[in-house]
């Protein structure tokens, strides 16, 4: 089978989309994204904002209507999910094949 | 005050506004041609620059409230300015406004396609003028066309030099203010070469460090 292209995710744009399952603004996913990876990764501002531009731009992620007047709100499209769940198997099937031949 | 610089190089830009900062400098406003400083106390100062223009108003907003919630003053810049200037406001946090090698490369590849949009804009005014025969290349062979004071060529001694010299500067304008546009476009596209250069130098760095 052809794998997607954008396989595999990067582990800031794995986590990003990961962020925003719940719609979040800039600095909201800068946060989220430190928690959800314990702390290992720490994006800098210059750097999310050309990953959530280049997001937009695959139609991964989609700016949402916000009460915020200047920050934008964004959330994962389908396509995102779909991309998410297409890296999830791949890890998995790394994890379970390692875990095998370690055994 | 004023100080008037011109950078190709964002580290060496922002370590020059960070002396000045340590001098009692503080930067406020970026113009056409150079910095515009507000003496006041030294300070140890953390600028960073970035490079984006941005197509709307609300994009520009988005942008500067990221940076702010993460610590960062935006000091200088405007929606299409494209230079960003930051100054680090928190004590904590990063004291890098890019957290990996390629985004930070990337401002470069941003500036170089500034540059080089700036130079194909020029060509159409070149062709124009080219193409409507307002470049006259004879005025070379015959430099002396380019005079227009009745009788010049006929006067002597001190009252020719003075006629000579005095009509030589509006000669020159004549004869070569179109050379102006090539001379850009030369220009633009060697910032355009600079940029693009320093783009790979920071992927090639990357590539041996792994």
């Amino acid at each position: 089978m052809e794998r997607d292209k954008h396989l595999p995710l990067t582990e800031t744009v794995y986590y990003i989309l990961l962020a925003l399952i719940k719609p979040a603004h800039g600095y909201l996913i800068m946060q989220k994204v430190e928690e959800l990876s314990g702390g290992q990764v720490r994006m800098a501002a210059g750097t999310l904002y050309g990953a959530i531009e280049n997001l937009v731009k695959l139609k991964f992620i989609q700016p949402v209507a916000s009460e915020d007047s200047r920050r934008k709100v964004y959330a994962i499209t389908n396509k995102g999910l779909d991309i998410l769940r297409l890296d999830m198997e791949r890890m998995k099937h790394m994890i379970n094949v390692t875990r095998d031949q370690l055994k | 005050m004023k100080k008037f610089k011109f950078f190709t190089n964002f580290d060496e830009e922002e370590s020059w506004l960070n002396d000045m900062a340590k001098q009692g400098y503080h930067f406020t406003k970026k113009t056409m041609f150079g910095y515009e400083f507000k003496p006041g106390k030294p300070e140890n100062a953390i600028i960073k620059m970035d490079y984006r223009t941005f197509k709307k108003r609300e994009d520009f907003e988005d942008y500067c409230a990221l940076f702010e919630d993460s610590g960062w003053e935006h000091i200088a810049g405007t929606k299409g300015s494209g230079y960003q200037y930051f100054k680090k406001a928190d004590k904590q946090g990063s004291e890098e406004i890019f957290s990996d090698i390629d985004s930070k490369a990337d401002r470069y590849r941003r500036l170089a396609d500034m540059w080089v949009t700036l130079c194909c804009s020029f060509i159409p005014i070149f062709v124009a003028l080219i193409s409507t025969d307002s470049i006259d290349p004879g005025v070379l062979l015959d430099p002396k066309s380019l005079y227009l004071t009745p009788g010049l060529w006929d006067l002597n001694g001190m009252a020719f030099w003075r006629a000579f010299l005095f009509e030589t500067p509006f000669a020159l304008f004549r004869g070569f203010l179109w050379l102006i546009i090539p001379i850009m476009i030369i220009l633009y596209l060697y910032f355009a070469f600079r940029a693009k250069k320093q783009y790979k130098n920071i992927q090639e760095d990357m590539i041996t460090r792994k």
